[in-house]
């Protein structure tokens, strides 16, 4: 993970995240941008799982399938 | 102390020149500054734009005679005392080259490169150029027939770019694709064609000027979010990659660049590798962005030449947006016929 990478994206509050290397913008839904403050605050996969599973009315393994899911996309993106 | 700057390329048609661009930024310095447009049209906009642009005056074409291009620019001189000259377009860049001691004889400066960094940055040796500044260039090949297209196409495979000499760009899939685009942009700017291996990623651009002395007066880069037919910017954000910025500097310091230019590149989606695309030799014609971002770089340069203390940080946001638009002025007749019969615009207030 490329967390100099993650220290400068952009994030707002309503989810639009915009990457100031590439210029390149998205919009993360509630959860995503959950998952996305918490990797900025230096938190792993195992801990956000943990977050997540406090805070939303969800099995441990639809949790871990979305923190993932939206992982891989972040790689996609080359935004981690 | 007052300057008074004649600027070119005041032609910001649907192919937008960056002379507006340049008056507006000189304009909003805070330098007192007079402007002066230097048109090859008296349809030209620019002439209209009265809040950036103080006089206009009709140039002879720059592929005509040297002579008469000269005593033209001696004519405006004897009049406005002209201190700088900012030459906005390619196609003039090679008279200036060849005239700029004669201009500074007589007390005008100018910041252009010289005919070796002009024949550096070539399109047709672009390999020649990244391998100089430490960047890659994507393969490609001049033709100026049908037969060197399909040795090309053959060569580099599909899809490929196919581009004009000047303007246009098209990604070809197929033999027949390639075919007609190539007739298309050889039958509107001529040739050689250039066929280009295609590489898959976002396109990007660097605006800088260079002091001749391999020292950068300031770099801004953008992402191009939108671009017209033509390949113009259209609508842009500011970004901040320093691996892209440091390249640059490499530019300005590897061909001890002199005066304004563009640095247009390719980031490749897999790698992030930077595919140098271009290297325009003059201010592009968004050049009002980075000045409305703090980075007034036709300040600058008019400072530099002026022997006036100068910004050289690049220092701005990233996250801002240029939008480009059309508008519309509704000026008298009169001014058109003022400008089409005595090659000049009335002084303001007349």
């Amino acid at each position: 993970m490329d967390k100099d990478k993650l220290a400068v994206l952009a994030v707002s509050e309503s989810g639009f995240i915009f990457d100031p290397v590439t210029g390149h913008s998205y919009t993360a839904n509630a959860t995503g941008l959950k998952i996305l403050e918490l990797l900025k605050a230096g938190k792993e996969p195992d801990e956000i799982r943990s977050v997540l599973l406090d805070e939303y009315d969800s099995t441990e393994d639809e949790v871990s399938v979305d923190i993932n899911d939206f992982i891989e996309n972040l790689k996609k993106y080359f935004l981690i | 102390m007052k300057i008074t700057v004649a600027v070119s390329g005041i032609n910001t048609i649907d192919n937008p020149g960056p002379g507006a661009g340049i008056c507006r930024a000189l304009k909003e310095s805070g330098m007192d500054v007079r402007t002066i447009g230097l048109a090859y049209d008296a349809l030209e906009p620019g002439i209209y734009l009265d809040h950036i642009i103080d006089k206009s005056y009709i140039m002879p074409y720059p592929s005509g005679s040297r002579e008469a291009f000269i005593e033209r620019i001696k004519d405006i001189h004897s009049r406005e005392s002209i201190d700088v000259i900012i030459s906005a377009l390619d196609a003039e860049l090679p008279i200036y080259m060849d005239i700029e001691p004669v201009l500074k004889d007589i007390g005008i400066k100018m910041l252009i490169p010289s005919k070796e960094m002009f024949r550096l940055r070539d399109k047709l040796r672009l390999k020649e150029l990244a391998e100089k500044i430490g960047v890659k260039a994507p393969e490609y090949m001049s033709c100026t027939s049908l037969a060197d297209l399909h040795n090309a196409v053959n060569e580099l495979g599909f899809p490929c770019m196919v581009k004009g000499p000047f303007y246009e760009a098209y990604k070809a899939n197929s033999p027949g694709e390639a075919e007609g685009y190539f007739g298309k942009i050889a039958a509107a700017w001529g040739y050689p064609i250039i066929v280009q291996k295609f590489i898959q990623g976002d396109e990007y651009d660097v605006i800088g000027c260079g002091d001749g002395n391999g020292n950068d007066i300031g770099v801004f880069a953008i992402r191009k979010m939108t671009i017209t037919k033509l390949g113009k910017v259209w609508n842009a954000v500011s970004i901040r990659n320093e691996k892209l910025i440091e390249a640059t500097k490499r530019v300005v310091k590897g061909l001890s660049w002199r005066g304004g230019f563009e640095f247009e590149v390719l980031l490749e989606d897999k790698t992030q590798e930077i595919y140098v695309l271009e290297i325009n030799p003059r201010f592009p014609a968004w050049v009002y962005f980075p000045a409305g971002c703090g980075i007034n770089l036709p300040a600058r340069m008019v400072q530099l030449l002026t022997g006036q203390d100068y910004d050289t940080h690049s220092d701005y946001k990233s996250g801002k947006l240029m939008i480009r638009y059309t508008n519309e002025l509704v000026k008298d007749i009169s001014d058109f016929e003022q400008i089409s019969t005595f090659g000049e615009t009335s002084e303001k207030g007349e």
